[in-house]
């Protein structure tokens, strides 16, 4: 018998695989032989390869909250096996929900013409939604596709979660910064009980500790107990609620508007800078008197 | 005459027909005793008559006088043989069943046509989707040992074909028959014992209602027959004593209520729907066919091959889904049925659950979500058949529930059938446990003849009981928590029961020890 060299105990390896019964073969999914993909832009992973996507996603968003593409990837990675299966059966036991997974609609500039938001009737939902787009400058093009759930029915729940998104921004108010979409992210939580939308708020230690107080003291709160009590949100047909009226759709959700938070911003930034001019003004003063 | 004269005549008369006078208790029996039979048998139904079949069988106790009463008609032969239609009540017939049918002669009499054999089970759960599949091979297994050794991959275990060499015979599972074909095929096995020699006739009672069933009067004098402790069966015949009184008369069993033996158990909840089905392929009389059942939260649905095309269906569900599918149309029926066996249960509860009125919507909710369902998902076995119809008038409904009697026998009394003990369909197991009842009856009976007992004392009625209650208590327990730990719709008892069927779909002896046990082993 030769001494074992690393090529010879993998060649060694190799043959035992090989040596495996047919059906074994088969069975085991690798990444030798992985399943033919379930809809177009599918990639089936295997369990690591889904752990590893889900540790480094999370890690990677959080020292870079750009990164749009991490947060989708950590979204999909971790709704398995429980929590995307949950939202699915909670659209199929809605009737309006069931219509949407019937219907499958897409969000995209395509389907929601700005022009046409912005001359809804004042207070609707529409022009709402598109007044929030242009506040904050964004399109509704901007969400990734899914690609790591294997369902496509699911895979369809997690899409429709993420182009909607946009509208639970339109009908609380919160704005783009990343304060707003942290209590959004605590309301979803509450309202999805995705992992991803948990696992976001993370993203507190990148706050400032006035804006981390703000956020325990009023948003978090309003969050969570408005999340709980609303209905879900995915069961909303967005596309046939364009020109209901804001309020009226907010009370049949059961969610109340949060304190503004630009404008409280606002408010803070302009106090800040007048004290500030009131500071220097005393100084200048005090440096003219020659005290 | 005046009133104190004939009141002076009436005492003078002698004491028995002073009291039978005053007595209001229905003598209708003309040679005013009852007439005394050595076995009289309450119940007509497939226990009672094979009961009297199997005693009639043996030499030992042919020669019995035996009286069978029922309040239904018996003589009408009730099974239409029309090769497209089937009744909607089948029963599962275990390997052991059949031995017994077949050795008391009423299996012969049954049409074969109508009958259908089965030599697989598939039976997954509803929820996880984990399987088992039941078939001969496993009973022929190697053993333990070589279970594990050909789960070990590469080893050359697996090259043992002993265990697929199986008689056609072995490879049956059990054999699905309507009840009326049974009921009619004992009848005629009753009636043919009336021309074979040296059996005595069986005094066969039937659309006579039992009036009341009482112990006899105490004894005259000393030399006149004691009846106190016999029970006296009352009717519009007249009055009978029987030696040993059988009840074999159902769940209500007025003999048991007689016997003052309680029945302790609880109502499921639950009714039973059940159907006959069109399939949409046609299997001819020799091919292997499949039986499948699926755990659903709601209760689980099985479907059991008939010949041909047709299949019967037994689904236990919530009162409130047994009133909406019986109201359904045939096409939306047909679309539940299917939906049951293919969707998931959030799918299945919101289609049994919409108060829709328009008709075929459920055939078209069907369609989409099967679509949306992939096969895999669900657990479902790959050759299912899809489910093309049902026949008219067939889907009916019947309440669930679990008693089981304290003891089976009493002084001169014994309990069969589902006079002792009613249980949960789920296994198949009501009439099977109810045929085994009769024939170790009849084995204790046949054995205390044989031995020179008195066949109504205790000292050779014990022997039955002791024979068929634990067994009974066994059976109906392990069905309860079956169907308990299967109602669990989400949580970690779905994941250990999932686990556990994995485990027991991988191990050959265990699940063949469990077939052994469902099939009646003895």
């Amino acid at each position: 018998m030769l001494p074992p060299t690393p090529a010879r105990s993998a060649q060694q390896l190799f043959r035992r695989l090989l040596a495996l019964p047919p059906p074994l073969r088969q069975r085991t999914f690798s990444i030798l032989n992985r399943p033919p993909p379930n809809y177009s832009g599918h990639v089936p992973l295997t369990i690591t390869e889904r752990a590893g996507l889900a540790v480094g996603s999370a890690f990677g968003s959080l020292s870079n909250p750009y990164r749009h593409d991490l947060i989708a990837a950590l979204g999909e990675a971790t709704s398995k096996p429980y929590f995307i299966t949950r939202l699915r059966h909670a659209m199929l036991k809605d009737p309006t929900g069931r219509r949407i997974l019937s219907d499958k609609p897409r969000i995209s500039s395509q389907t929601m013409k700005l022009e046409d938001l912005r001359k809804m009737p004042e207070n609707s939902v529409g022009r709402a939604y598109a007044a929030w787009l242009d506040r904050e400058g964004v399109t509704p093009d901007t969400r990734d596709q899914v690609r790591y759930i294997d369902d496509p029915e699911e895979a369809y729940v997690m899409q429709r979660y993420r182009e909607t998104h946009d509208f639970t921004h339109a009908i609380t108010g919160l704005p783009v910064i990343i304060e707003g979409e942290l209590a959004i992210k605590a309301f979803e939580f509450a309202n999805t009980v995705l992992p991803m939308t948990a696992l976001s708020l993370f993203a507190i230690v990148r706050l400032k500790s006035e804006e981390r107080k703000r956020f325990f003291e009023v948003y978090a709160p309003w969050a969570v107990a408005n999340g709980l009590k609303a209905e879900e949100v995915v069961n909303v047909y967005w596309e046939e609620e364009l020109e209901t009226d804001v309020d009226v759709l907010r009370t049949r959700l059961g969610i109340s508007k949060p304190p503004d938070l630009r404008e409280i911003r606002k408010v803070l930034r302009e106090e800040r800078r007048a004290e500030r001019e009131a500071r220097r003004a005393r100084e200048d003063l005090g440096a003219a008197g020659g005290v | 005459m005046s009133s104190p004269a004939l009141l002076k005549r009436f005492l003078a008369l002698p004491p028995s027909l002073r009291r039978s006078f005053w007595s209001s208790s229905a003598r209708a029996s003309p040679a005013g005793k009852p007439e005394i039979y050595d076995v009289v048998c309450v119940g007509g139904g497939p226990a009672g008559l094979s009961f009297v079949s199997a005693l009639k069988s043996h030499s030992a106790t042919q020669g019995f006088k035996v009286a069978l009463i029922d309040s239904q008609d018996l003589t009408t032969s009730r099974t239409v043989n029309d090769a497209d239609s089937y009744s909607n009540r089948c029963s599962s017939l275990t390997p052991s069943s059949l031995r017994f049918l077949k050795g008391i002669g009423a299996w012969e009499r049954v049409n074969g046509d109508r009958t259908q054999a089965y030599h697989a089970m598939d039976v997954w759960d509803g929820v996880s989707g984990s399987k088992i599949h039941f078939d001969s091979v496993d009973k022929r297994s190697t053993g333990l040992l070589g279970a594990i050794a050909e789960m070990v991959p590469g080893s050359r275990f697996r090259a043992s074909r002993r265990q697929y060499e199986t008689s056609a015979e072995e490879a049956v599972v059990a054999t699905m028959c309507e009840n009326s074909s049974l009921a009619s095929a004992l009848l005629q096995r009753v009636k043919d014992f009336e021309t074979e020699e040296q059996t005595a006739q069986v005094q066969m009672w039937d659309k006579t209602k039992v009036d009341s069933i009482d112990l006899g009067p105490e004894a005259e004098d000393e030399k006149s027959l004691d009846l106190s402790q016999w029970p006296i069966v009352s009717t519009q015949h007249g009055q009978i004593a029987a030696r040993l009184l059988v009840g074999a008369d159902g769940a209500n069993s007025p003999v048991r209520q007689f016997a003052g033996i309680p029945s302790h158990g609880w109502d499921y909840n639950q009714h039973g729907v059940v159907a006959t089905l069109h399939l949409d392929r046609t299997f001819s009389a020799n091919e292997l066919r499949t039986a499948y059942q699926r755990f659903l939260p709601t209760g689980p649905i099985a479907l059991l091959p008939l010949p041909g095309n047709k299949a019967s269906l037994v689904w236990s569900t919530t009162p409130q889904h047994a009133a909406k599918l019986k109201s359904l149309s045939p096409t939306d029926f047909t679309a539940a049925v299917n939906a049951a066996f293919r969707l998931m249960p959030v799918d299945i509860n919101y289609m049994l659950a919409t108060t829709t009125t328009t008709t075929d919507s459920q055939a078209e909710e069907f369609a989409w979500r099967e679509a949306a369902t992939p096969p895999s998902s669900t657990g479902l076995p790959p050759n299912f058949p899809h489910i093309t119809g049902v026949q008219l008038g067939t889907p009916a409904s019947f309440p669930l529930k679990m008693r089981h009697a304290d003891t089976y026998t009493g002084h001169r009394l014994a309990l069969i059938g589902d006079a002792a003990h009613t249980i949960h369909p789920l296994a198949g197991q009501g009439l099977n446990l109810g045929l085994a009842d009769a024939e170790a009856l009849a084995k204790q009976i046949v054995y205390g003849m044989e031995h020179g007992m008195d066949i109504g004392s205790s000292w050779c009625l014990d022997g039955y009981n002791s024979e068929r209650w634990a067994a009974n208590h066994a059976m109906i327990g392990v069905v309860d928590k079956l169907k308990k730990v299967y109602s669990a719709g989400s949580g970690p008892v779905v994941w250990g029961r999932s686990l556990g069927l994995g485990v027991v779909e991988r191990l050959g002896p265990v699940k063949a020890a469990f077939m052994g046990a469902a099939a009646g082993v003895r």
